[in-house]
């Protein structure tokens, strides 16, 4: 059974604690699934899905919601990634006073650097997804290859993604 | 511009998604409160309807075999995006470092593969590990000796001829 409000909390804190849309991955897939209140295919699943989806890739968030908790759960996550917005109000009513102090340039790259680590991650826990063999590795690495080249957009990458599953898997 | 890199700046501070403080920011400037909730529906209700009814469209068929095959495909594709966006979130990071010379750039390497390391393989929680990376940039990145905010290359020299002596 899922508890609304730490279900709700759970995902308030990885937002809280994350920077940029993704970065909220590991912290909800290491309280989510170890409550059983989600599975690694569910993951996979609502990261494609916000890939997919329009609006900022944050919102993948909402799809993780719906899948493991219905409309209510897409609610909640909603909520809760919106909430952290906020702070920066209070962020514009005192940063002209840190952001000059030699300390914060060198505190903010550590955190960007970290978030490329969480990017790794968040690679590392789709690819090891049930259902990834070999073929979907070179599926992985010619997905990488196309969208590196900034000519096809993204969309088309998972349309012909998924057409190429269909041919392999069906 | 100059102000939208301003407001930019702040957003990056603020934890979860950038856009939706920029947005916040924005409103207030426009129209107050008023404003702030105006632009935050307006940019979070059409595309979070959209992501919850895809979500929901995708259940109905999800044990639909074409659609089990072609997500077998698409999930993997996922990753490669991601990949990407992880590369070119590093790129801005590590073409400064590598301005500032081998050990900024060591550094900037050990600290991604020590976070991954610390969520892929030690299952680490988040929060302590960003404090930990965030510190360890202050500590080396910061020039505490020198005014500008690069390593002084006499330091920097010093540090590659002690690394040279370990060798």
């Amino acid at each position: 059974m899922i508890n609304p409000l730490l279900y709700f909390l759970l995902f308030l804190k990885a937002s809280l604690f994350s920077t940029g849309g993704f970065s909220n991955l590991p912290s909800l897939h290491q309280d989510l699934t170890s409550n059983g209140w989600a599975t690694d295919t569910e993951f996979g699943q609502s990261i494609a899905i916000g890939q997919i989806s329009p609006g900022p890739n944050g919102l993948w968030v909402i799809s993780l919601g719906y899948l493991t908790y219905g409309y209510l759960g897409a609610l909640l996550a909603l909520i809760a990634i919106t909430l952290p917005a906020f702070i920066v109000l209070l962020i514009s009513a005192g940063y002209h006073r840190i952001e000059h102090r030699r300390w914060v340039k060198g505190f903010m790259r550590g955190i960007s650097l970290a978030v490329v680590g969480i990017l790794l991650t968040v690679v590392a826990s789709i690819i090891r997804q049930p259902g990834v063999d070999w073929k979907g590795w070179l599926i992985g690495v010619v997905a990488f290859a196309l969208a590196w080249t900034q000519r096809v957009n993204i969309l088309v990458i998972l349309a012909l993604a998924g057409v190429v599953g269909y041919l392999l898997y069906r | 511009m100059e102000e939208f890199t301003g407001l930019w700046n702040l957003c990056v501070f603020t934890p979860g998604i950038n856009l939706l403080a920029l947005t916040i920011l924005i409103g207030r400037k426009l129209a107050g409160v008023r404003g702030i909730a105006a632009s935050l529906v307006g940019l979070l209700l059409p595309s979070a309807m959209i992501t919850c009814l895809l979500a929901a469209g995708f259940k109905l068929v999800q044990n639909n075999p074409i659609v089990q095959a072609a997500l077998r495909g698409v999930i993997p594709a996922t990753a490669g995006i991601m990949l990407l966006v992880g590369v070119r979130f590093a790129q801005p990071q590590f073409s400064l470092a590598r301005k500032e010379g081998l050990l900024s750039l060591g550094t900037s390497a050990v600290i991604v593969l020590a976070c991954f390391a610390a969520f892929a393989v030690f299952q680490l929680s988040v929060i302590p590990v960003l404090l930990c990376a965030a510190l360890a940039g202050m500590l080396v990145f910061t020039s505490w000796r020198a005014r500008t905010g690069t390593v002084p290359p006499e330091l920097l020299k010093a540090a590659e001829e002690e690394e040279d002596k370990r060798d």
